[in-house]
């Protein structure tokens, strides 16, 4: 119960935190300008590139990247957050269970990524079209939930190193953008020379945004599981990864008085 | 007049010394136009050498954006968290000169955005600019420069009273590459959006950046120049009202490291 409480207290202590900066106004541009004009301008984009009959195909795609604001963008900075504000070494030092800790930081970011995906999905619908009739709605919620965690695995693996680095945030930003090249989110993997296809699933979304857009255009679970089944263990890896690299970090960190270098 | 041009010289000074060792100036300058210009590249190249243009040069702009404006700014909002926004109200110099020195760096440092799209266009998808007009370019390019550089000086008084002011703007960032036609024209938009491109000075001198490097001859292009210009002027016009406000408003609350 203990640790359920230290759960649900970091997870929410650290949304609230992660938006400390933002006003109301800030909050709203960050959760909903932010994302609506990336919809419109990658859609425009696409639309000039390609013609307006792709234009679902770019809205679809950038709505389930977005998922990637919360795992990429909200998991690292909750880590850069506590080393800016001087709280890691509290953070460090507290008796809390480090996976728990470890955890709670993606959790919240997660349901994040899942609400922003929506809204997302919700933009498309209105200003393009996006029609849902014929979708397979349960597996593509499923597919939503599975980007959500897997985006926040990576998040995880590159918020570790925000234990050492003082401006790990930069990382957030070049990740966050590259996702938008290499994830077949604005054009087809296939597009990419062959080493670029094979960093491309090697990192979370690849698969997860395929199988969204079969379950767009009613596929069963049985035509996409495989996808699924890649994009959960890519997620993992980078959860187990980032989480190993946590603790040799903290290690690191304390020893060489890291916490507090700014 | 000496005294203000040391002044705003010493800004510039400081501004750059700070920007080559901070990793966001990379962050905008090299990284993001890389990745605007491969995007682009990537779903541009198959459409024809005329568009080929918005990913070479669509990354570069939106870099030299994101230096002139998104550091400035940032200049302001570093200045407040680190305690010394005070003083910079209370030095005899002008807020304005100050602005300016700093602006300067900025723009400077957001030339180089350039620099790796057009590499990496070269490089990566053997994509050139065969119809460069290199003076039309050069006077774009320039009015281009001086639209960033007095947007960035109107503004930055907004970041200094407001701190939402710069989050909403940074929440706007990807609706400017948009209204401005950094990677793709105007006429992409809908209508009822377009009037508000067109009061937008970079719109007009994006165009005519374009029009520069395109096969096809353009003869409106010195008008477009003559319309950016006029609205800079105008913003400049506007922005000595913003930083007279300011500076009263800054003195009577008393509330800058708190906005």
């Amino acid at each position: 119960m203990t640790q359920v409480a230290v759960f649900a207290r970091s997870t929410w202590l650290q949304y609230v935190a992660l938006f400390q900066w933002a006003t109301p106004l800030g909050y709203f541009a960050y959760k909903v300008v932010l994302p609506v004009t990336q919809i419109v301008f990658f859609v425009q984009l696409g639309v000039f590139a390609t013609g307006p009959g792709n234009a679902l195909y770019f809205a679809l795609g950038n709505s389930l990247q977005l998922t990637a604001n919360a795992g990429i963008f909200g998991v690292i900075a909750t880590v850069s957050n506590e080393r800016q504000y001087g709280t890691l070494p509290l953070l460090l030092a507290s008796p809390a269970n480090r996976l728990v800790t470890f955890m709670s930081r993606s959790f919240v970011n997660v349901l994040d990524g899942i609400v922003s995906v929506i809204f997302g999905l919700v933009v498309t619908a209105l200003l393009y079209g996006l029609d849902l009739r014929t979708a397979n709605l349960l597996l593509l919620g499923l597919c939503i939930v599975i980007i959500s965690l897997t985006t926040a695995g990576l998040g995880l693996l590159f918020g570790s190193l925000g234990l050492v680095m003082r401006d790990s945030i930069i990382i957030a930003n070049v990740v966050y953008y590259g996702l938008l090249i290499l994830c077949g989110v604005n054009f087809p993997v296939a597009r990419l020379p062959l080493v670029l296809q094979a960093v491309a699933y090697a990192l979370p979304l690849t698969r997860g945004v395929e199988a969204a857009r079969q379950a767009v255009r009613g596929a069963d679970i049985g035509q996409v599981a495989g996808l699924l089944a890649g994009e959960l263990l890519v997620g993992a890896i980078y959860a187990g990864l980032g989480y190993t690299l946590f603790r040799v970090l903290e290690g690191w960190a304390r020893r060489g008085g890291l916490q507090e270098a700014y | 007049m000496r005294a203000l041009m040391r002044a705003a010289w010493s800004a510039f000074e400081m501004s750059l010394r700070l920007r080559v060792v901070n990793p966001w100036t990379y962050l905008n300058w090299l990284v993001f136009p890389v990745i605007f210009a491969a995007t682009g590249l990537f779903m541009l190249s198959s459409s024809g050498i005329d568009r080929v243009a918005y990913g070479v040069l669509g990354g570069g702009i939106i870099g030299f954006w994101s230096v002139a404006y998104l550091d400035g700014g940032n200049a302001i909002q570093d200045e407040r968290w680190q305690g010394t926004l005070e003083q910079i109200f209370a030095v005899p110099a002008p807020l304005l000169v100050i602005v300016i020195g700093k602006i300067v760096s900025s723009v400077l440092l957001g030339l180089l955005a350039f620099i790796p799209t057009v590499a990496l266009a070269y490089f990566g998808f053997h994509a050139v600019l065969p119809a460069l007009d290199p003076l039309r370019f050069a006077v774009s390019l320039g009015v281009l420069t001086f639209s960033f550089f007095i947007i960035s000086v109107a503004l930055t008084p907004l970041f200094a009273v407001w701190r939402w002011a710069f989050t909403v703007l940074n929440g706007l960032e990807l609706a400017v590459y948009g209204l401005c036609g950094f990677m793709f024209p105007v006429s992409q938009l809908p209508g009822w959006l377009q009037p508000v491109s067109y009061v937008l000075s970079p719109t007009w001198a994006t165009r005519a950046l374009y029009a520069s490097a395109s096969p096809s001859p353009n003869a409106g292009i010195a008008g477009w120049w003559l319309v950016a210009l006029g609205l800079s002027v105008a913003y400049l016009a506007l922005s000595v009202l913003l930083y007279r406000y300011v500076d009263v408003r800054a003195r009577v609350t008393g509330e800058l490291a708190l906005a």
